[in-house]
């Protein structure tokens, strides 16, 4: 019994800090380190980029994440995807997770769409035989049938998201990241990925995205968290966080027209 | 240990993708292909041939099978450093943008090497064959010390791989080393030929010991002595446990200074 409960999880967030060391003058070879060392002066200072969050993704959820730049959030992301460990704090995840943080999935300006689809995927720990019967499907939602064996640096950013996306989606993980990166498809595009991603979480896996569109969070996430500064200010249904931020833009606007004054 | 045997066994759908997909991007672009990894180590002998038969007069039995076999096995050691060395630099993209082991890089630079050395040792082979050379039985040792040889290579590669992410610098020492290397490794000469204090210090050098069980098992038909073995595995064996302690405390830091 209790194992059904646990694994009703996909994504459990447990008190997680992160502190970023921001170097004013980086010492990045062994020469600078050495004469540095006899060098009392302070050179970088610690920005903390998440405080203390914790939060809970279930199977079936879509989570959207809100909030202004410098917020932490893509650093949330990075860590739950395992790119960066957490100074403190814990990350269970349960399944296999893809995260689309930037134009593409990693891919190498080299290589040819097909190899990029088989590398990524293949890193991401799936089969090349699963691959092998998807490739066609893959390349087809992408709509990419004439640039299959181009070389990706050839690629408009469009063209890197919907490969990305399509890839993605294909080789069917349990949970899926996205980092604002949607918005660069055209209209179309963008109806077939939300098509997907409403029959992911009918299939049970969970969603977890950034967005600044809000007309999107509201349509569809099932809950919200609004991350400020590294804290996470609420966490709750969509239009309530939404509400929440709203009144925290109009509240620093407020401050930076007194300012102005 | 296990853990890296374990992780590369789990991923070795990964490294092979890395190692094969290195060798393609390293030959693509040239017409000759995969000859140019032939024909560097022949130019190299061709070149340490003349110069040492000819005006050193240095007289070494069976000297071009001597030298080929040195050039070849210095050859992996400085193209699997070499490669690791930008191993992640060269990935960042898919580094910052999807989680796998990071030891994957380093490792694979490793196999591509040894990919590399397994053709040069069938061009060994032809050689032996041209100079009408019968190795003796026990170069079907080989294998051994190659396999050892793979070891010490992985044991550099991992804190190279992430040591040149965080200083820059790295690269410009490791080749003055690996420079330096090929003088101090008995591959022109024997190691008898040094001055003993010179042979005192060079005995420690990881190199200097597999070329030496090499020429031992290839050329003279000896068993390396066996405290002389003890001694290569359990130095080689510490110092990829220290390479592979530096790659793991600078390995999940190294993804933040990308």
């Amino acid at each position: 019994m209790r194992r059904c409960n646990l694994s009703e999880y996909a994504i459990r967030v447990k008190s997680v800090s992160k502190n970023f060391k921001i170097h004013h003058e980086k010492r990045d070879s062994v020469f600078e380190s050495m004469t540095g060392f006899f060098q009392k002066q302070k050179h970088s200072e610690i920005l903390q980029a998440l405080d203390n969050i914790s939060f809970d993704v279930k199977n079936g959820e879509i989570f959207g994440i809100i909030g202004p730049n410098g917020g932490g959030k893509s650093t949330l992301l990075r860590i739950i995807s395992k790119i960066y460990s957490p100074d403190s704090g814990s990350v269970d995840v349960q399944g296999k997770i893809i995260p689309i943080l930037a134009l593409g999935l990693g891919f190498h300006p080299e290589f040819t769409a097909i190899t990029n689809i088989y590398q990524s995927s293949i890193l991401l720990g799936f089969k090349k035989e699963t691959i092998d019967t998807r490739i066609k499907e893959i390349i087809k939602f992408a709509e990419l049938e004439k640039f299959a064996d181009t070389k990706v640096k050839n690629f408009s950013s469009g063209m890197l998201m919907r490969l990305a996306f399509a890839t993605s989606v294909f080789v069917d993980p349990d949970i899926l990241i996205f980092d604002e990166v949607l918005a660069v498809g055209d209209e179309n595009f963008q109806k077939k990925c939300a098509k997907t991603i409403l029959s992911f979480k009918e299939r049970g896996k969970a969603i977890v995205f950034v967005s600044h569109n809000m007309g999107l969070v509201r349509e569809y996430a099932d809950r919200v968290m609004f991350l400020n500064k590294g804290k996470a200010q609420t966490i709750g249904s969509p239009d309530d966080v939404i509400a929440a931020y709203g009144d925290f833009c109009r509240e620093r606007d407020k401050i930076s027209n007194v300012s102005n004054e | 240990m296990t853990s890296i045997r374990e992780e590369m066994w789990t991923n070795r759908a990964i490294l092979f993708n890395f190692a094969i997909s290195d060798l393609k991007v390293r030959y693509r672009n040239s017409i000759l292909g995969v000859l140019w990894s032939i024909i560097e180590p022949l130019l190299m002998l061709s070149v340490l041939y003349f110069v040492f038969s000819t005006m050193f007069k240095f007289d070494i039995p069976n000297f071009p099978i001597y030298l080929l076999l040195g050039i070849i096995i210095y050859n992996c050691f400085k193209n699997g450093t070499s490669f690791a060395l930008n191993s992640l630099t060269n990935r960042s993209a898919l580094i910052t943008q999807i989680y796998f082991p990071r030891s994957i890089p380093a490792i694979s630079s490793a196999i591509t090497a040894s990919i590399m050395l397994a053709i040069e040792v069938g061009i060994l082979l032809i050689f032996m064959i041209a100079f009408q050379f019968v190795p003796p039985i026990t170069i079907l040792l080989l294998p051994l010390v190659l396999g050892l040889q793979f070891m010490f290579v992985v044991g550099v590669c991992l804190p190279l791989s992430v040591l040149n992410v965080k200083f820059k610098d790295t690269e410009f020492i490791w080749n003055v080393v690996v420079h330096a290397g090929f003088f101090l490794t008995p591959i022109f000469y024997q190691f008898d030929m040094l001055p003993e204090f010179v042979q005192n210090i060079l005995q420690f050098s990881p190199m200097v010991q597999i070329l030496t069980m090499a020429h031992h098992v290839v050329l003279y038909g000896l068993l390396p002595p066996i405290n002389s073995i003890l001694y290569a595995v359990g130095s080689i064996s510490v110092l990829t446990i220290i390479g592979y302690l530096i790659f793991r405390k600078y390995q999940a830091q190294m993804v933040e200074e990308m």
